[in-house]
């Protein structure tokens, strides 16, 4: 683990590192206040720090004072060496926002003792940290997919909408709903449903960019958002998306099963004063139009030229049949 | 009462310390060799110029590596005069530093012995 020790004394110093080196630290030293600073609020600096309290440019204290203002980053656990020992002083030490304090000159044991609780406290930071962590992924992804949940997709997307009007490029909505997704469940059971579901958004991950976003929307319909997407090209892009799921059959336990998807898309950046939810609801019933025109095929809404105008867009294989 | 005298380097003490590692108390004594005296410069330019905040500040450095290298008798002396320019109390001042120097003087020559011996 790393540690900062900070000491203008080169005879304090020295002993540390040696000490500390010998105690399998990976160590950083410096000789004063600012330095020490400067080390301990870099994003990958050392969480651990021996502080002489007397220093040029920046005290022991004074440096606890400007690490504990830096509240984004993870937590430093910094001692104060002192070898002033009233009481006043160490509630000095302690109130600038320091978690220990050891009296000169150290006890090498008492003072490996004393890293080994800070690291005990980083340790246990860490996994509450992780455990937070956990709980946000939880509360803004689907658990069956690991996609954005609706709620995120949702607010991803008004914020997109708003980004799209005020800068006037295009963004494109695609949404997409598994075809007779009721069917693989009745037929199969849901465990195959599941499956079916787990693999659609692997291959709609795939088909994205690393700045698109792409939700869980409903049971069986994806949300997605193409963030720049030039009008020329997002009927290719659709497509692309389309064929992902459509091309190759969906590996499941009890088999291999040809999977489709019917899609609803709308692109603009003229947005008119449309809610995000009227939007979707655009793109909701020109994906039901996708449905009725019979399934696995794109239906395009575009409000530049007519409001709640659809074309839909038949399959390559219809296609080569004309 | 038999009061027991700090001695000038207690070598057993700083070899507990350092888990016996005689290379590196080898090596603390040269640091010091070469920092003391601009130290002790500094702080009887304080002392002479009856500059106490100053002689707080050195003594305390001093004070520090003294008692990292179990010098405590000397230690005591600078903590002695860090008290004095914490207090501002100049009367007496002269005199403490003389007794420091003399003591530095005795540790240094401490130093070379025990080097000798290793």
């Amino acid at each position: 683990m790393k540690i900062l020790i900070a000491d203008d004394d080169a005879i304090s110093r020295r002993l540390l590192e040696k000490t500390l080196l010998r105690a399998g630290y990976d160590v950083v030293a410096v000789q004063n206040g600012l330095a020490a600073a400067e080390q301990l609020c870099k994003e990958d600096g050392p969480r651990l720090a021996l502080l002489d309290w007397e220093m040029p440019e920046l005290d022991g204290p004074a440096v606890c004072r400007e690490v504990r203002k830096k509240k984004d980053q993870g937590y430093v656990y910094m001692i104060l060496l002192t070898s002033k020992g009233l009481k006043t002083d160490i509630v000095t030490g302690l109130g600038s926002g320091a978690d220990d304090y050891l009296t000169k000159p150290f006890d090498s044991g008492e003072l490996k003792a004393r890293l080994r609780t800070g690291q005990r406290i980083l340790h246990l930071e860490g996994r509450l940290v992780e455990a937070r962590e956990n709980m946000r992924f939880k509360a803004t992804h689907d658990s069956l997919t690991s996609l954005f949940n609706r709620g995120v997709i949702v607010e991803l997307l008004g914020r997109e909408i708003s980004r799209s009007r005020r800068e006037r490029v295009p963004t494109a909505i695609l949404l997409c709903d598994i075809d007779h997704f009721k069917s693989i469940n009745d037929s199969h059971g849901h465990l195959t449903g599941d499956e079916v579901l787990q693999e659609a958004a692997r291959r709609l991950l795939l088909s994205v960019r690393s700045y698109d976003y792409l939700g869980r929307y409903g049971g069986e319909e994806f949300l997605i958002i193409l963030n720049n997407c030039d009008p020329a090209s997002t009927p290719r892009r659709a497509e692309e998306i389309r064929k992902a799921l459509s091309d190759n059959p969906v590996e499941t336990s009890i088999g291999p099963l040809l999977v489709t998807m019917s899609m609803g898309v709308h692109q603009t950046e003229n947005w008119g004063l449309r809610t995000v939810e009227e939007l979707l609801h655009e793109v909701d019933s020109a994906m039901y139009a996708a449905k009725a025109a019979g399934r696995n095929r794109i239906s395009f809404t575009n409000l530049n030229i007519s409001p709640g105008a659809r074309n839909v867009v038949p399959t390559e294989a219809e296609q080569s049949l004309r | 009462m038999n009061v027991a005298t700090p001695s000038v380097l207690n070598i057993t003490e700083l070899l507990s310390r350092v888990d016996n590692d005689r290379e590196l108390v080898s090596e603390l004594f040269s640091i010091f060799k070469s920092v003391f005296p601009s130290h002790l410069q500094r702080l009887s330019d304080a002392v002479a110029n009856e500059l106490p905040r100053q002689v707080e500040v050195e003594s305390h450095t001093l004070k520090g590596m003294l008692l990292n290298l179990s010098a405590a008798r000397a230690a005591a002396m600078a903590e002695l005069l860090e008290n004095m320019g914490h207090d501002g109390k100049i009367a007496g001042m002269g005199q403490a530093l003389t007794e420091f120097q003399r003591e530095g003087e005795t540790l240094l020559l401490q130093m070379e012995s025990v080097e000798f011996q290793q």
